[in-house]
């Protein structure tokens, strides 16, 4: 996908403004948040411990994952699957398409896949005469309407509400509106039966590689893998290289922390371990299996100061607990991945230069940090990415200028106590004998929707000075007087 | 014991009776307090805009001014985390700068922290009369694990009553040059807090951090709520200054 991400001043201001949108995410803003509270108030064991674990086996992959993917390949390809590599999204799409050639696909299922949205996928296999059809139920949602992109990892149609929904399978289908939500998916389901039974491949993501079966871990909650991974002849997995779990034992903890830090579910409807091509005892299964293991950026990031990132597992806990992001949903990001870890990844992913907004539009408040099952610190690598915005000289000069202006000052005490009694002299005088400022030019941004409370009028250290005196009898001053 | 207060510059400038507030406090429980005159800021603003050098200068004047002293207290989360979580974290490959700045960090504390952690006070000299609510500042809960502390010392006075707000862990909006980078996203955030502020029907919201004060003060103003008080925990503990 082409990033949006340099519009994300002009895009969060438009979201802000569309009332349907802000009514939506009230609506929907709480629902993973409560759900995850609960289900971790419920479960037995000891949640943190859990968190520590989870961390610990994805660091562990981390620190040998050239040895690890090594292991996965040979497994794999012994079980009858081909692994393939691909640099970027445009291998991505030379590949499948490629695949789908070779075996005459002129249909292809999809479920869920983030790395087909970095890819643009659809669109390369459309161009190339290969009908892609999503069938998680968000993404068909997000499909039938234009082809918009997700708003959520999770839930690509988090941003829309069900009578838009409705509106739009009326619409689509041609069938009468529905308002009654099992009514509409069993409309969306009968649509897609009939895809799963004529497409010849099928596309999945995958939220785990294991490392000693050469399996593919699939977290779902509709069905639609299951029927993605086995129905067609062919199936294509895409993932990125840093999704490797070491062993099933491994696995059995992230799926203890991904469905309950995702959507707050002990485990979701689904898991699938899929494992190798279709044995001749097997009653279903494809016949053919690859691997496309996706680099795409993460490589660059192994070894460097961002690797943490790589523990991510995808669970969008970081997003639904992200003020910023409840405020004004997936979009104005502008690629695959909203939220804080998106603000992360987008930059590494599409390059710093392109997304200079996404690390600076956070308050830091570490809500994100302290939800994340793998413990990922991601206020310090948003600060990291804005440090590497001032080393690359890409910050605007007047803020660059100010901060080292106020540093400078700072830096000086005797400056420091004139500077501060005049900066408060001037902010008393904006606020004209009352006890706030309404407009201020020189934060306009600050005092377009709120005021700024007045100074009481002098400075602690004025005041604290002319107290010291007093009590000193207009003596030398206050002991601690010592350094002005 | 010789306790040095950092008013923190917020303070400094914007409500200087917060700093006297602390004073107040810490002196009314025993502490030698020790003001050093030549403190200015932690240097968290340049730190939070990614430029490092200048926060590794402020850090260095700050640890100077304050590593002769026993404790470090700071009426201020997100200073107190700067100090003492993020300064261990500057000097990388100055051995003895990272040694002086972990000694320092281990030695800080938030005012509400130090108050029942530290010195564990029964008694505050304040007189506040109402209902308060309380905003968890997002540094001091995540970085110092603030929470039960200004609790607790509400607790001590007899005329307060505390009622919790809905979602009193949720971050105000304010995140330093974030408010003045993306107003508009930063307002919205600060509104859903005011909203829960008002909903809770408190005489005072109370809080531990400036720039939550002013970002929540400044829009429950704007948004034309004249009643509710917003004030620093160290101001209802303290009382008014004698």
């Amino acid at each position: 996908m082409r990033s949006q991400a340099m519009f994300f001043r002009a895009r969060s201001g438009e979201k802000l403004a569309d009332q349907l949108l802000q009514r939506n995410l009230a609506t929907v803003r709480n629902r993973f948040v409560d759900a995850r509270a609960a289900a971790i108030a419920r479960y037995e064991g000891d949640f943190e411990a859990l968190r520590d674990s989870g961390q610990e086996i994805r660091d562990r992959v981390l620190a040998n994952l050239d040895v690890w993917l090594e292991t996965f390949e040979e497994r794999a390809c012994s079980s009858g699957a081909e692994v393939l590599y691909a640099r970027d999204g445009d291998e991505i799409c030379r590949l499948v398409t490629d695949i789908a050639r070779r075996h005459g696909v002129t249909r292809a299922v999809k479920s869920k896949s983030m790395l087909s949205e970095e890819a643009s996928l659809n669109q390369a296999l459309a161009a190339a005469g290969i009908e892609p059809v999503e069938t998680d139920l968000g993404e068909y949602i997000q499909q039938i309407d234009d082809n918009e992109p997700p708003s959520h990892i999770l839930a690509p149609a988090f941003h829309k509400s069900k009578e838009q929904i409705a509106e739009l399978f009326a619409r689509t289908h041609g069938t009468p509106l529905k308002s009654d939500i099992a009514e509409l998916t069993r409309e969306a389901r009968e649509v897609l039966r009939a895809h799963f039974v004529s497409a010849q491949m099928g596309i999945s993501g995958g939220n785990f590689l294991v490392a000693e079966t050469g399996s593919v871990a699939l977290v779902t909650n509709e069905g639609n893998g299951r029927m993605v991974t086995t129905l067609p002849r062919v199936h294509v997995v895409i993932t990125g290289i840093e999704k490797i779990v070491p062993t099933l034992e491994d696995l059995t903890t992230l799926l203890r922390l991904l469905p309950r830090s995702a959507s707050g579910q002990d485990i979701s409807s689904y898991v699938s371990v899929l494992t190798g091509v279709k044995a001749e005892r097997d009653s279903d299964g494809p016949e053919h299996l690859y691997f496309i293991l996706v680099d795409n950026g993460r490589a660059g990031l192994v070894g460097s100061e961002f690797q943490d990132m790589l523990r991510c597992i995808r669970c969008s806990a970081c997003m639904n607990h992200c003020p910023v992001y409840q405020s004004i949903g997936g979009h104005a990001y502008g690629w695959v991945y909203p939220g804080p870890m998106g603000s992360v990844l987008t930059p590494l992913y599409t390059g710093i230069g392109n997304a200079l907004d996404l690390p600076q539009a956070s308050t830091l408040c570490n809500q994100c940090g302290s939800v994340c099952p793998v413990r990922i610190p991601l206020p310090d690598l948003l600060r990291r990415l804005r440090e590497k915005q001032v080393d690359m000289g890409l910050r605007p000069r007047g803020e660059r200028l100010a901060l080292r202006l106020w540093a400078w000052v700072a830096a000086r005490p005797v400056l420091y106590r004139v500077a501060s009694a005049i900066g408060v002299r001037y902010l008393n005088w904006l606020a004209d004998g009352t006890d706030r400022i309404r407009v201020m030019g020189i934060a306009p941004e600050w005092s377009a929707e709120r005021d700024l409370p007045a100074p009481e009028g002098r400075t602690f250290r004025e005041l604290y000075r002319h107290r010291s005196r007093q009590r000193s009898g207009n003596g030398p001053g206050s002991p601690h007087n010592r350094s002005v | 014991m010789k306790v040095g207060l950092f008013v923190t510059c917020v303070v400094d400038m914007m409500r200087p009776r917060i700093g006297f507030a602390a004073l107040r406090l810490l002196e009314d429980a025993g502490c030698e307090v020790v003001v050093p005159m030549g403190q200015t800021c932690c240097g968290q603003p340049a730190f939070n805009a990614g430029d490092r050098a200048s926060t590794r200068r402020l850090a260095a004047k700050l640890i100077g001014e304050f590593e002769a002293l026993d404790y470090i207290v700071v009426p201020s989360g997100s200073c107190g985390g700067m100090i003492r979580k993020h300064f261990p974290t500057l000097f990388e490959g100055d051995a003895d700068m990272s040694r002086r700045a972990d000694a320092l960090a281990g030695r800080t504390f938030e005012l509400t922290d130090f108050l029942v952690s530290v010195l564990g006070v029964e008694r505050v000299p304040g007189d506040f009369r109402g209902t308060v609510t309380y905003h968890d500042s997002c540094s001091g809960l995540r970085e110092l694990g603030v929470k039960s502390q200004p609790r607790a010392l509400l607790g001590l006075m007899p005329g307060v009553t505390v009622r919790e707000m809905g979602e009193a862990e949720a971050c105000c909006g304010f995140g330093g040059l974030f408010s003045v980078k993306y107003g508009d996203v930063s307002a919205r955030i600060a509104e859903r807090k005011c909203n829960d502020i008002c909903a809770a029907a408190a005489d005072a919201v109370v809080l531990g951090d400036l720039g939550c004060m002013l970002n929540i003060e400044g829009r429950l103003r704007r948004m034309g709520d004249e009643r509710t008080r917003v004030l620093h925990i160290a101001e209802v503990l303290a009382g008014e200054d004698g």
